[in-house]
């Protein structure tokens, strides 16, 4: 078939040369008829030129012999003869064939060229593209997805993936293939042979391998390559063999194979843990709602509002629930840290407000408390998220009302220091000794003098730290010694005053 | 209120708390009804239109939002969520979706008592058009867009006032970042919300005895801002 269309092309292609030899013969007995030009056979160079350069070698060959024959039997004696008698006739024929076997030569090269660096250029386009995606690619779905549509593209036919740990649903996919590609496909799953070629039954040729030849956690990848000839199989198995090996590499070097399994297992250790969590916020936290709402209606109620006993009582209780939620609130917020899960929400805000909000909410516990306010007006705004900092700072206010005796002063401060705005909380209590202010905001660390007097979980501090640091500041303890007081302060930088927003003028 | 009690319908599939809430707003003056799910609420809600709905997001049968969308529907009933603490991007959507307020669990009966009346006192201004709104010393007069502070006159800018004027129609109830974004500066300046933090403390700066520690113009951190609870309704809370 093949052959068939090649004679068919050349044939074409003489016959092309052959009309153009005629024309040129025109244009040559034009020209000495008008213009007494004497030979005119450099013409017969032209169809020889053109046919060697758009229609290849043999009909440039016949280009050649025609016209060195045409131009010797219109325009050299013996007239109207093929006779080649002259020796420049003769050779004019072997330049001309030269010519032609070097133009159509040349011509062919330059296409070859031409094509190839079409070619290239598209499949490094591809590939650039491929590599760029496989780079940018955060999950072992989104590399699956790129090599998926990657030798779709090449192949120009349906491609689809089977058995990685992707999170995609490929059952769908599966159902719609024909019964012998599923057997392949589970061939090549169980690892009985990396690559297999199957017929589809259907006309359509599909090749089933590995992603990777190394690798089975990779998962299997069918491409249907069509009804293609045998031997092009062989051609188009090697390029996806190509793409594949990079990808499987890209694939290794980003340990993906790792990454899948223990995704697996974390996912199913995640689920455990957030199943824990999840009850332990509603178990606990559902009775205990009850229980500081109660009391707050108790406390209300008349029978209980005229015995101050009575009042303190359903005091105690919400105080003790109200204390028992901050716990289970450190609690999750510490398992929120070991999972990385701070993503701060920044926004501006004014510094007061943090300071405010973490008061009034402790108002309460801060009763007992002589509390004085320092707080600069006017002080530069910072971006933060202003909920965590809050967080943060009400266990430091927390921590001086539990580490200091009742009626003690506390003092709290929000001050601009150099490109700083810091927020601090000087209490007049137990104060730290040196092993403790090196110890102090360690998870779980307590500190041994007040270990059986003061409850807590030595979490407070910690998840303090944390939080801070997300938001990109920091805490510092500071202490004159045992019960000399201690001043913690949290620092967060708030850029230059350049940065500050701005608002155009109002309205 | 006025001559019978007000309605309260309470959503929430805990026992106990519905049993605290009810002896609590009973005890404050109202007539409660109770709903466990979404469906029984919206069903309620239908048969005798309550006067304030208390609404537990967490509900077995369907999603605390998706029966604040049902009520919402046809009813502008004052509501307050029941929230869980430390997820504040959940409590901006309820509000923008229509929650007049929230609280977050564990509560005090006084702070939800606080959160009901104000959303209460709101539904009866709207309704009856009473144009003044006193918190402590400050008197806002909605309808001649007078400001004053003990009697004496504030001089407010246009979107100073304007910004007031929003968190004095919500006095008591928390009034989000982007609500007031979107009705002072309009919607493209929805997430400037260093506009609001520099006309605030300009607002402060006027009202405020001491701006760096606001009595009546309140900080939601973030959720938004809240004009304290007007006369009446923070003596009925205490």
């Amino acid at each position: 078939m093949v052959g068939m269309d090649r004679v068919r092309r050349e044939l074409r292609g003489s016959v092309l040369a052959l009309a153009m030899v005629a024309v040129a013969t025109v244009v040559v007995y034009a020209l000495t008829q008008s213009l007494e030009v004497r030979r005119g056979s450099a013409v017969y160079l032209l169809p020889v030129l053109l046919a060697g350069w758009h229609l290849g070698l043999i009909p440039a060959l016949v280009a050649a012999v025609a016209g060195v024959l045409w131009s010797g039997y219109f325009f050299f004696s013996p007239y109207y003869s093929f006779y080649l008698a002259r020796p420049n006739e003769i050779v004019n024929l072997l330049l001309f064939m030269v010519v032609a076997v070097v133009t159509s030569h040349l011509a062919n090269s330059m296409k070859g060229q031409k094509e190839l660096a079409q070619r290239r250029e598209k499949e490094v386009g591809d590939l650039y593209a491929f590599s760029r995606r496989l780079a940018a690619a955060s999950s072992a779905a989104d590399i699956y997805l790129a090599i998926e549509q990657h030798l779709a593209s090449l192949v120009q036919r349906k491609v689809v993936l089977f058995g990685a740990a992707s999170d995609r649903d490929t059952k769908a996919e599966h159902g719609a293939l024909s019964q012998r590609v599923r057997d392949a496909i589970a061939e090549v799953q169980t690892g009985r042979t990396l690559a297999t070629i199957v017929d589809d039954g259907a006309g359509d040729i599909w090749l089933v391998r590995r992603v990777s030849q190394k690798n089975a956690d990779f998962g299997v990848i069918a491409i249907d390559l069509g009804s293609v000839p045998p031997d092009a199989i062989e051609e188009v198995r090697k390029r996806v063999d190509d793409v594949l090996s990079d990808a499987a590499a890209t694939l290794e070097r980003l340990d993906v194979a790792r990454a899948l399994n223990d995704a697996k297992m974390r996912s199913e250790t995640e689920l455990l843990r957030e199943a824990l969590i999840g009850s332990v916020s509603h178990e606990l936290r559902t009775p205990l709602a009850s229980i500081l709402g109660a009391a707050t209606v108790l406390s209300k109620s008349p029978a209980v509002a005229k015995d101050e006993r009575l009042t303190s009582l359903a005091g105690v209780v919400r105080d003790e629930a109200e204390r028992l939620n901050s716990e289970i609130q450190n609690l999750l917020d510490a398992t929120r840290i070991s999972r990385e899960q701070i993503r701060p929400r920044q926004e501006w805000i004014e510094p007061q407000d943090i300071v405010n909000a973490a008061l009034e909410r402790r108002r309460r516990r801060l009763s007992g408390h002589h509390v004085s306010l320092d707080m600069d007006s006017n002080l530069p705004f910072i971006y933060v998220d202003a909920v965590l900092v809050e967080q943060a700072f009400g266990q430091i206010v927390d921590n001086a009302a539990k580490y200091s005796p009742p009626g003690s002063p506390i003092t709290v401060a929000a001050k601009r220091n150099g490109r700083d705005i810091v927020l601090s909380v000087r209490d007049e209590g137990a104060g730290l000794t040196a092993q403790e202010s090196k110890q102090l905001g360690e998870r779980f660390f307590r500190g041994a003098r007040h270990a059986t007097t003061t409850s807590g979980s030595g979490l407070g501090l910690w998840i303090a730290k944390a939080f801070v640091s997300a938001n990109g500041g920091k805490i510092e303890a500071a202490s004159a010694g045992a019960d000399q007081g201690t001043t913690v302060s949290i620092h967060l930088p708030f850029a230059t005053p350049a940065s500050q927003p701005e608002v155009d003028a109002d309205d | 209120m006025t001559e019978a009690n007000p309605v309260v319908l309470v959503v929430d599939d805990e026992v106990q708390i519905r049993r605290f809430l009810r002896a609590g707003l009973e005890l404050d003056g109202f007539s409660v009804q109770d709903a466990e799910t979404g469906a029984d609420a919206v069903r309620c809600a239908t048969l005798t239109p309550p006067d304030l709905v208390i609404l537990d997001l967490g509900l077995p049968d369907m999603d605390g939002s998706e029966v604040l969308e049902r009520l919402r529907a046809w009813s502008n009933v004052p509501i307050i969520v029941l929230s869980v603490r430390s997820n504040e991007t959940e409590k901006v959507r309820l509000l923008e979706s229509g929650a007049d307020d929230y609280v977050v669990k564990p509560f005090g009966m006084a702070e939800l008592l606080a959160r009901a009346h104000a959303a209460l006192r709101r539904h009866v201004r709207v309704s009856t058009g009473e144009p003044v709104v006193k918190v402590g010393p400050l008197s806002i007069d909605l309808a001649a867009r007078i400001v004053t502070i003990n009697g004496a006159r504030v001089m407010l800018t246009p979107k100073e006032y304007r910004l007031l004027q929003l968190l004095a129609q919500h006095a008591g109830n928390v009034v989000t970042h982007q609500f007031l974004l979107k009705e002072v500066w309009g919607s493209p300046h929805l997430h400037d919300t260093h506009y609001l933090r520099i006309f605030v403390r300009k607002l402060r700066q006027k009202i405020e005895v001491d701006p760096t520690q606001p009595r009546i113009l309140l900080t939601e951190l973030g959720v938004g801002y809240r004009l304290v609870a007007p006369e009446g309704a923070v003596a009925a809370a205490k």
